[in-house]
């Protein structure tokens, strides 16, 4: 008895993230996380301001093509300035490519000069599941009154070559910059292209 | 990060030198070459002048790694070549073989594993010097992964002769198995209808054959959920596939276009169906 309830907790998160699969238009699950600083955030409390999250793994070569060519850094910039709220998650499990204690995870940040406003650490793939994020990175943009605008990829270039960022379609942007302007977002959904999120196995 | 950059430096700098001495490029060296081998082959050993010949880029890959298909699934990159060519000759699109399902408990991405040929059509000029060789070459990117993820660059290159008559070269049993894997046109009679009906596709096929175990490939890479299991049931005169329609499909779609593979038979059939919105039809009752 007491094996099966620990067993079906255990798999309550899982159920839930199948059950509740998020959905552009509708409203985006709310989740609790801690970050590399240790500080808990709360979705729901982020209500009223726009909010991206950028599934994250820093030895994948696609996360790598807009770090190290300062794309995603400039991201963060430009949108945090505008005040979004831009949460870059974490999901890879302790032994898979892209696992970091809160300790790595900051002279990561220093180090790549990124300046997201949080990075969750996620490796029990909780917050990954419930977004069934893919890929990394993989982005979502939620309005202020918590619905999910933009779930797929960064842009329309699907590869590891640093050139292509100059000439790629910028998604992120642009449903940010659309749903800021009240317009409804022009390419709500994309294929979110990179890695597979390195989950527990 | 440091060590990163200046290997990455290191493999455009070669890659750059490569492109500018073509004898030297298949020294090129990158990380993902300890875990994949590419080669290009030609099925047959001679160019004869106005005809197509077709040429494949071979991947053999180490146990546990692979490459992508034309849409891969839900993560990775499908291999991209740039020819580089003699004038007039003029090469088509990659002929896919039909790929497998790399399944991860969350995901599923489709490509290949150990070996596979991507073979391209090129049609020669009419005109070409008989007794001289042409060279044919070939800059591939693609992606392998494993657990992890690398990316690759490779310039191959062939140097065949031109003939008045070519043979069949070595490398056509590669060939000949490519091609059995890459999908045909439907058979005429077969009748293949789609219906959207709540959350998933249905696919109706009335084809010959107690096959049950058949996969569907979506060439788009946003229809259908790719990690949701295929549901296949016998209806009368024959088989109901059922695909879990993708989370990221907001609108109606208005065909379906992919490759039915009847596993136990190994074929694979490419199939274009117009998508009924009428849950009517695709519930009518079919007679036996």
């Amino acid at each position: 008895m007491n094996r099966n309830l620990s067993r079906l907790l255990f798999l309550l998160p899982l159920l839930i993230s199948s059950l509740y699969a998020v959905k552009v238009g509708e409203s985006a699950p709310d989740f609790q996380a801690t970050d590399s600083n240790g500080n808990v955030h709360k979705l729901s409390l982020y209500r009223g301001k726009f909010v991206v999250l950028e599934w994250h793994n820093n030895g994948c070569p696609y996360t790598r093509k807009h770090y190290e060519s300062g794309n995603m850094q400039r991201l963060q910039r430009e949108w945090t300035a505008k005040g979004v709220t831009w949460f870059t998650i974490i999901s890879s499990a302790p032994g898979q490519q892209g696992y970091v204690t809160a300790q790595e995870e900051n002279d990561y940040l220093k180090q790549m000069k990124a300046s997201p406003s949080a990075a969750l650490l996620d490796p029990q793939g909780v917050l990954g599941r419930l977004y069934s994020a893919k890929t990394t990175p993989h982005m979502f943009v939620i309005n202020p009154e918590g619905m999910l605008v933009y779930d797929g990829a960064i842009d329309d270039k699907a590869t590891t070559d640093q050139a292509d960022i100059s000439t790629a379609k910028n998604y992120v942007s642009q449903a940010l910059e659309e749903a800021m302007a009240n317009k409804p977002v022009s390419i709500p959904t994309s294929r979110p292209y990179g890695c597979s999120v390195k989950y527990a196995l | 990060m440091n060590r990163f950059f200046i290997c990455v430096l290191g493999i455009v700098l070669l890659g750059s030198a490569a492109l500018l001495v073509p004898a030297k490029l298949g020294a090129t060296q990158s990380p993902a070459d300890e875990h994949v081998r590419l080669e290009l082959v030609s099925e047959r050993n001679a160019l004869v002048p106005g005809e197509e010949l077709l040429l494949g880029v071979r991947f053999i890959l180490e146990d546990g790694w692979h490459t992508y298909w034309v849409n891969p699934g839900d993560s990775g990159e499908a291999p991209r070549i740039e020819w580089h060519l003699p004038r007039g000759f003029q090469p088509g699109a990659i002929q896919w073989p039909y790929p497998e399902r790399l399944t991860t408990p969350a995901f599923t991405d489709y490509g290949y594993a150990h070996q596979v040929l991507l073979m391209v059509p090129v049609r020669l000029p009419a005109k070409l010097k008989e007794g001289e060789a042409e060279k044919v070459g070939a800059q591939v990117h693609f992606l392998i992964c494993r657990d992890v993820c690398i990316p690759g660059q490779k310039q191959l290159e062939l140097s065949l002769p031109v003939r008045s008559h070519a043979e069949a070269s070595r490398a056509r049993e590669l060939f000949a198995r490519a091609r059995d894997r890459v999908p045909k046109p439907a058979p005429r009679n077969w009748k293949v209808s789609a219906a959207s009906i709540g959350d998933e596709f249905i696919l109706d096929l009335h084809i010959k054959g107690p096959s049950k175990v058949l996969q569907f490939f979506p060439l788009n890479a946003e229809q259908i959920e790719n990690a949701a299991s295929q549901h296949v049931n016998v209806i009368p005169g024959g088989v109901r596939l059922h695909l879990k329609k993708s989370n990221h499909l907001l609108k109606p779609i208005a065909r379906l276009q992919g490759a039915i593979v009847v596993v136990d038979s190994e074929r694979a059939y490419s199939v274009d169906i117009p998508v009924s919105q009428s849950i009517k039809n695709a519930h009518a009752p079919m007679a036996d």
